[in-house]
């Protein structure tokens, strides 16, 4: 533990709490941010290890293209929270707003209750987890990576993903193009157990796992030219 | 006389209805649009004559020096022609030909830009200037090499493929390609159409923000778009707060697409950049954001029209690949027997086996191309573009090209007369102007 100090955002523009964000994690120090009253863009870009508690909700792109910090959220969030997250943990106690955690490659996102639409879009790593439900398009383009949702999902799930892995407790409206529903191990299911534990969710759900079908991999056919080259 | 063969199922149209009987999906393939369009070639300068004098045509200085993205940028590009290197990806290019194009955009004093693969160590480190673009795809995307770039470029859309996201076929998606980009090795890639994050132009404008404050708001943010519905989408995106659209044509290359959208959508270069900038003259941001005009640029005439008509620089792709050896037969290669076509017909860069080591990630083949000697080949071919361009502004009398006007052009056909602006030759006529 570092000394806590405290950010009013009310009282600061954008653009001067990201600065005096950098100034403090350089002299580090644990920083809470108070009165965020939903700004937009806060906590983008920071690329060293600290420790962030946001005491209310935030706007759109909070807690975006980072490497390494530990955030805290009281409240809720827009849009792409934890957006390309490289490595840390971001964990939001209420709601968050569409694409949560799009385009992740590492690292750990836990939502306390329900996240928007096209939660975990296109994430190409680390670990998403939603206490609640998850709105359309969970996990479109899916990469690599891991998305667990405690509740309901939304139409669409695991549209077009690649690889990765989507457990989702409750019911699922329909899955996406190439989603299929594969069984689940007990080990694995004791791993999620495990995971939602380690994220302070006292849920133990029987999940179902979802992954793509691969039938979107490759081009059926190919011409004669592309043929004599392959 | 009436031709032997039909108009309208010529034999190409033949082969490509039994090809797609064969294949039952869209045809795929690289290069650019065959659609015969308005371009460059339909416009010519009005040189002086006893209403201006020249300059010396091959000695007196003339400024190529441009500016780009000076609006709310700490430190804009600047370059000192108004020619740089478009984004390509690594992936769909080799490591070295990324690295002799990063190179050559050093040697000359311009930048080069990423594509859609992320940023390869040894781009970056041939590259002085380097513009970071941000795709829909996001692969490879990493916020450290976001802060080492000289300039961003949020990519809306593509020219050769409007509406839809890159495309990189399985043979190219090798284990060292796959894992920049989180995939699994060989699968055929088709990139998002749209970013996960942003959706509109509100959107937009708040993740041009999130951008800047990543980057502490030093370098400038450009939105590249493909040039369809010109005219709305510049205005949107001028009003997100770019400092630099690029507006890329029907005519722009790509290293692979569908044919059907690299032959059937998007317009050309010519009307693209007169939309454009008479939309930032519209919302009054003429002169504030930069415009970046690409597709179909082959020599310093072309650049200098561009820029006549309203561009403030260009970016150029497949003549800076044409520049390094692509069509062209080189020690080692055999057009015919390794891609199935003449040098100078080639248009396969989608299956990954570039007779000359550019499209493509095959060890044999990349070992074709040297990074220095292309380089140099690039170098050589901008630089005389360069000069191409300031010759014919100096015999126009400008001692700038960015002083090049749409007054100094007059068009050769009546179609780039309404599309250009411009008179028609031989008349005071601007065709389309009530």
């Amino acid at each position: 533990m570092h000394d806590l100090v405290s950010i009013d955002a009310s009282k600061l523009s954008t653009r001067q709490i990201n600065v005096r964000l950098t100034e403090l994690i350089g002299a580090r120090k644990d920083i809470e941010i108070i009165n965020p009253k939903a700004r937009h863009n806060i906590i983008v870009g920071i690329l060293d290890k600290c420790n962030i508690t946001v005491r209310g909700s935030l706007g759109y792109y909070c807690a975006s293209l980072l490497d390494g910090p530990s955030i805290v959220v009281e409240g809720n969030s827009g849009w792409a929270l934890g957006e390309n997250l490289m490595s840390g943990n971001i964990a939001i106690s209420k709601d968050t707003g569409a694409s949560v955690g799009a385009s992740m490659r590492g690292g750990n996102i836990c939502v306390g209750r329900n996240a928007g639409a096209r939660a975990g879009i296109s994430m190409k790593g680390g670990s998403l987890v939603i206490g609640g439900d998850s709105g359309f398009l969970t996990g479109f383009m899916m990469q690599k990576g891991q998305i667990i949702v405690c509740g309901d999902v939304g139409d669409a799930v695991g549209d077009s993903m690649y690889e990765g892995e989507i457990y989702v407790g409750g019911d699922i409206a329909s899955l996406g193009n190439d989603a299929v529903i594969v069984d689940i191990t007990k080990k694995e299911l004791i791993s999620v157990w495990n995971k939602l534990e380690e994220n302070g969710i006292d849920k133990q759900p029987e999940f179902k796992k979802i992954v793509s079908g691969k039938k979107l991999y490759h081009f059926d056919k190919l011409e004669r030219l592309e043929k004599s080259s392959v | 006389m009436v031709n032997r063969t039909s108009q309208i199922f010529s034999p190409w149209v033949v082969e490509d209805i039994h090809a797609k009987s064969d294949l039952g999906r869209y045809r795929i393939r690289g290069f650019s649009s065959f659609q015969k369009v308005t371009h460059f070639d339909d416009l010519t300068f009005l040189s002086t004559g006893l209403t201006r004098y020249p300059l010396e045509g091959y000695k007196e200085k003339c400024n190529t020096r441009t500016i780009i993205g000076g609006l709310n940028a700490e430190n804009p590009l600047i370059l000192d022609t108004p020619i740089y290197i478009t984004g390509m990806s690594y992936g769909s290019l080799s490591a070295n030909a990324k690295t002799a194009l990063g190179k050559a955009a050093s040697m000359v004093g311009t930048a080069s830009c990423t594509g859609d693969g992320g940023m390869h160590p040894a781009e970056r480190k041939a590259s002085d200037k380097l513009i970071y673009q941000v795709l829909p795809s996001r692969y490879g995307f990493n916020p450290h090499h976001l802060k080492q770039a000289q300039a961003i470029e949020i990519v809306v859309g593509q020219g050769a493929k409007p509406g839809t996201g890159g495309m990189l076929m399985g043979v190219k998606v090798m284990d060292h390609i796959a894992d920049m980009r989180d995939l699994p090795s060989g699968i055929d890639q088709r990139s998002p159409a749209r970013h996960p994050d942003w959706l509109g132009p509100d959107d937009l404008a708040m993740k041009i923000e999130q951008l800047r404050e990543a980057t502490d708001w030093k370098v400038p943010i450009h939105v590249k778009l493909g040039a369809c519905r010109v005219s709305d989408d510049v205005k949107l995106a001028a009003k997100a707060g770019a400092d630099a659209i690029v507006i890329d044509s029907m005519v722009a290359g790509t290293g692979a697409s569908s044919e059907i959208l690299l032959d059937h959508s998007g317009i050309p270069t010519v009307p693209a950049i007169v939309l454009a900038r008479e939309a930032l003259r519209e919302i009054k941001l003429d002169g504030k954001v930069t415009l970046i005009a690409s597709g179909g640029i082959r020599n310093g005439g072309d650049v200098a029209k561009a820029l006549a008509l309203g561009a403030d620089a260009v970016a150029i792709g497949i003549s800076a690949l044409i520049a390094l050896n692509c069509n062209r037969e080189i020690p080692g290669s055999n057009f015919v027997e390794e891609i199935g076509l003449p040098a100078g017909e080639c248009n396969r860069c989608h299956t990954g086996k570039c007779p000359v080591g550019i499209a493509t990630q095959d060890e044999n083949l990349t070992s074709r191309l040297d990074p220095d000697e292309g380089a140099e080949r690039v170098a050589n071919f901008i630089n005389a573009m360069t000069m191409e361009m300031a010759l014919l502004a100096r015999s126009i009398g400008k001692s700038n090209v960015h002083s090049l006007e749409p007054e100094d052009l007059a068009a050769l056909t009546i179609e780039a007369s309404v599309m250009a602006r411009v008179p028609l030759v031989g008349t005071n006529k601007v065709f389309g102007d009530n």
